[in-house]
């Protein structure tokens, strides 16, 4: 790496016009009308219009709304039937395989699945290698991505003696590995004991910095402590978003719930029809 | 013709940083006593606050001891002083990230207005005389933007991190800076 | 190398840093860039630092006794799979490759004792029979979602799509051709040119992948083996001889079915990047 600036070189090496030329996106995900099919028949996501930016933003809905197929949406897993979808300014329709979009996006599924007899630095480093880590690049940045899920000590055990808490772990180390730009985890946090949920939220918020992460969950308190925007999301549609204040105050003490996120939720999906809270 | 064997202290930095990935305790040592100094000063140029630097050092001998052999294979194409250093502005980074809004990177220092002296112009072999002169008069939230790119080798995004500043803001100070060293260059 | 060093007075300020009269910008520009690469100067700042910054000497003090009780044994790197080999097979593929191997040589074997299928001069070499299909199951292997557990973050990589796809074919044919070669020589039936053979594979692992990407590997890996039967086995079972799909008379026809293939592969790569190829 040059570092000198003498008088016939240029700065090129380490700044290339493209890395500083401007950012030609407002938000790095953007969805309108966004309609996803999944199976034959069932629009799973029905016209979905969404702006996110830096941040981390939690993906709220009961189960079955829909939110693990909006984040294979998102994720270019699944391709949209209808509608537009646009990430880090880039379409993410069609039917193209989006390598250098893929390269700059982060992925934990949530039935993560894994090869047991790898140890975890052996599948963090398969996984830099299946996104095109430059591979100068990869042991640091493994070794980095291990570090910062706290599996430093065990990065050479194999993956079928952790629990299952760890096996999560690992999936989110995987997941930033590439140091994306637009993190997405489904439900991340199945598994982990409260010190380590807290511990994730620290990670959350460090991420969060200057990447644009989208966590799905159903732990309302996940979303609470480390979210900066919530969407909540049901059948399909966009039902709110705003910061998780706004959130506790649309829900008042006639509203099901433990907490003001609680009733806020429950304000929110609450079907007219019905007097208890939904599924 | 075989060369004698070398003392440790004769070792340079790659040999040391092979040792490290066999287990070898004693060449962490000599590597933590040869480089630990130059990798405080540098890093207390980019952030006042003490506890900070002392945490991202921790970190990176700590992931040096720990997986040199990993790495021992990929430092290709730069030293292995070259690469602690990659190491190190990493966790830098990452350390501001946590405390994104209580750290603070130390203010742009005002350009000195010493003239070089004659034995500057030992140095001009890395910065030649019009480059130099430049980079002084260069405005210093330019040059700090500058110097995170190109000399730390950190990206943009990184960038924004360390300097606290919006990506967009670092991008334009990155053009504003080239502009403004082709101009003084031409 | 040059072997210009930098002054005194440059490494005393650098080692004050911004406590003392500082350096212009070019000179601290010109010496960081100097020490990354000079072992010398680097020596000169440790003696200037516990001169002039004594604070600092303390930080490395302070950093020291913090790290060394952390340095526990070192942890002992396992000679480990590289991520070379895991790029060509993954781990669910190396059973079936074996199983794939063992019928091949099973069918050599029968051949060599029993001198091919059928009676009278119509023999058929059982390694031919079986050509087309063996690596259908490789195929199949490789990318079925109920093999392969880590199915839906392979298919969300950069990588996915076409690269992965030749990997992973030429992985399954590396060992599936050879398998045959060694039958078609050992066998000795008159009548067996090795293209006889070959192209009817290629061609069914071609079908196969087209037709995985269409309706997922699963099911045409079924479909493709169920033509097999109709078409090659159980003519030559009744007819108790060759039929003309395999002589040398079809083997037009299997050309054009692997150029098809071949041609709709390309066409659809990025189907294999989405996760309908892997039912």
């Amino acid at each position: 790496m040059r570092k000198a600036i003498g008088k016939d070189q240029h700065m090129m090496p380490a700044m290339s016009a493209a890395d500083i030329a401007p950012t030609p996106y407002a938000w790095e995900i953007r969805a309108t009308g966004l309609k996803v099919r999944v199976g034959r028949k069932r629009m799973a996501v029905d016209g979905l219009d969404l702006s996110l930016g830096t941040g981390v933003h939690g993906l709220l809905g009961p189960n079955g709304a829909g939110k693990t197929t909006l984040i294979r949406a998102l994720a270019t897993v699944l391709r949209p039937a209808e509608g537009t979808l646009e990430l880090l300014g880039e379409s993410a329709g069609g039917t193209g395989e989006h390598r250098a979009l893929r390269r700059r996006i982060g992925y934990l599924p949530q039935e993560f699945g894994y090869y047991k007899r790898f140890t975890v630095r052996e599948f963090v480093e398969y996984m830099a290698w299946l996104k095109e880590v430059p591979k100068a690049d990869i042991p640091g940045a493994v070794q980095r991505a291990v570090e910062r899920v706290g599996l430093a000590d065990r990065a050479e055990e194999r993956m079928k003696a952790l629990s299952g808490g760890m096996v999560r772990r690992v999936g989110i180390a995987q997941a930033i590995v590439n140091d994306p730009s637009i993190l997405l985890l489904d439900e991340p946090t199945a598994g982990l004991d409260p010190a380590q949920r807290l511990r994730f939220r620290e990670l959350l918020q460090e991420l969060g910095a200057d990447t644009c992460v989208v966590v799905s969950t159903h732990l309302v308190e996940d979303v609470a402590a480390a979210c900066s925007d919530v969407v909540l999301f049901a059948e399909g549609r966009l039902v709110f978003q705003g910061t998780p204040d706004e959130l506790a105050a649309a829900g008042g003490p006639e509203h099901v719930g433990d907490s003001p996120l609680e009733r806020g939720y429950s304000a929110l999906l609450l079907n007219p029809e019905q007097t208890r809270g939904t599924w | 013709m075989r060369s004698v064997r070398k003392a440790p202290d004769e070792w340079d930095e790659e040999r040391l940083v092979r040792l490290v990935a066999k287990g070898d305790r004693a060449a962490f040592d000599e590597l933590y006593r040869r480089t630990a100094p130059w990798m405080a000063v540098r890093l207390r140029r980019r952030c006042a606050d003490e506890q900070i630097v002392a945490e991202v050092m921790q970190e990176t001998y700590l992931a040096v001891w720990r997986a040199a052999g990993a790495f021992a294979g990929a430092s290709v194409g730069g030293t292995a002083v070259g690469w602690l250093w990659t190491i190190a502005a990493r966790r830098l980074v990452d350390a501001f990230r946590r405390r994104a809004h209580h750290a603070e990177p130390p203010p742009a220092a005002a350009p000195a207005d010493a003239a070089p002296a004659a034995e500057e112009e030992a140095l001009a072999a890395t910065v030649g005389g019009d480059v130099g002169d430049a980079l002084r008069h260069l405005a210093p939230e330019l040059r700090q933007v500058l110097q995170a790119l190109v000399l730390d080798g950190l990206s943009v995004r990184e960038t924004s991190v360390l300097l606290g500043l919006p990506e967009g803001t670092v991008k334009t100070r990155a053009r504003r800076a080239r502009i403004a060293m082709r101009r003084a260059l031409t | 190398m040059s072997v210009e060093h930098a002054s005194t007075r440059i490494i005393d300020c650098y080692a004050r840093g911004l406590d003392g009269t500082d350096l212009t910008a070019d000179e601290v520009w010109a010496v960081e860039a100097h020490l990354e690469a000079c072992r010398v100067c680097r020596e000169r700042l440790a003696a200037a630092v516990a001169v002039h910054a004594p604070g600092v000497a303390a930080l490395v003090g302070n950093v020291w006794a913090g790290l060394e009780p952390r340095l526990g044994a070192p942890v002992a790197r396992r000679r480990y799979r590289s991520v070379r080999l895991s790029s060509w097979l993954t781990p669910a593929m190396v059973p079936w490759l074996g199983m794939v191997v063992s019928v091949a040589l099973l069918a050599l074997l029968l051949d060599l004792v029993g001198g091919g299928y059928g009676f009278g001069s119509g023999r058929v070499s059982l390694v031919l029979l079986l050509a087309p299909v063996l690596p259908v199951l490789g195929v199949a292997a490789s990318w079925s979602q109920g093999l392969d557990p880590a199915y839906e973050l392979t298919a969300s990589v950069p990588r996915a799509g076409l690269q992965l796809v030749l990997r992973r074919t030429a992985s399954v044919l590396a060992v599936v051709v050879p398998a045959l070669l060694v039958g078609g020589w050992a066998t000795g039936v008159p009548g067996v040119t090795a293209a006889q053979w070959l192209l009817p594979c290629l061609a069914f692992t071609s079908t196969t992948l087209a037709l995985g990407g269409v309706v997922g590997v699963t099911r045409a890996a079924v479909a493709v083996v169920v033509v097999w039967a109709g078409v090659v086995v159980a003519p030559t079972v009744v007819a108790s001889r060759a039929t003309f799909a395999l002589q040398t008379g079809g083997l037009a026809v299997w050309g054009l079915v692997l150029t098809l293939g071949i041609g709709v592969v390309i066409a659809r790569r990025g189907a294999y990047s989405v996760l309908g190829a892997h039912r």
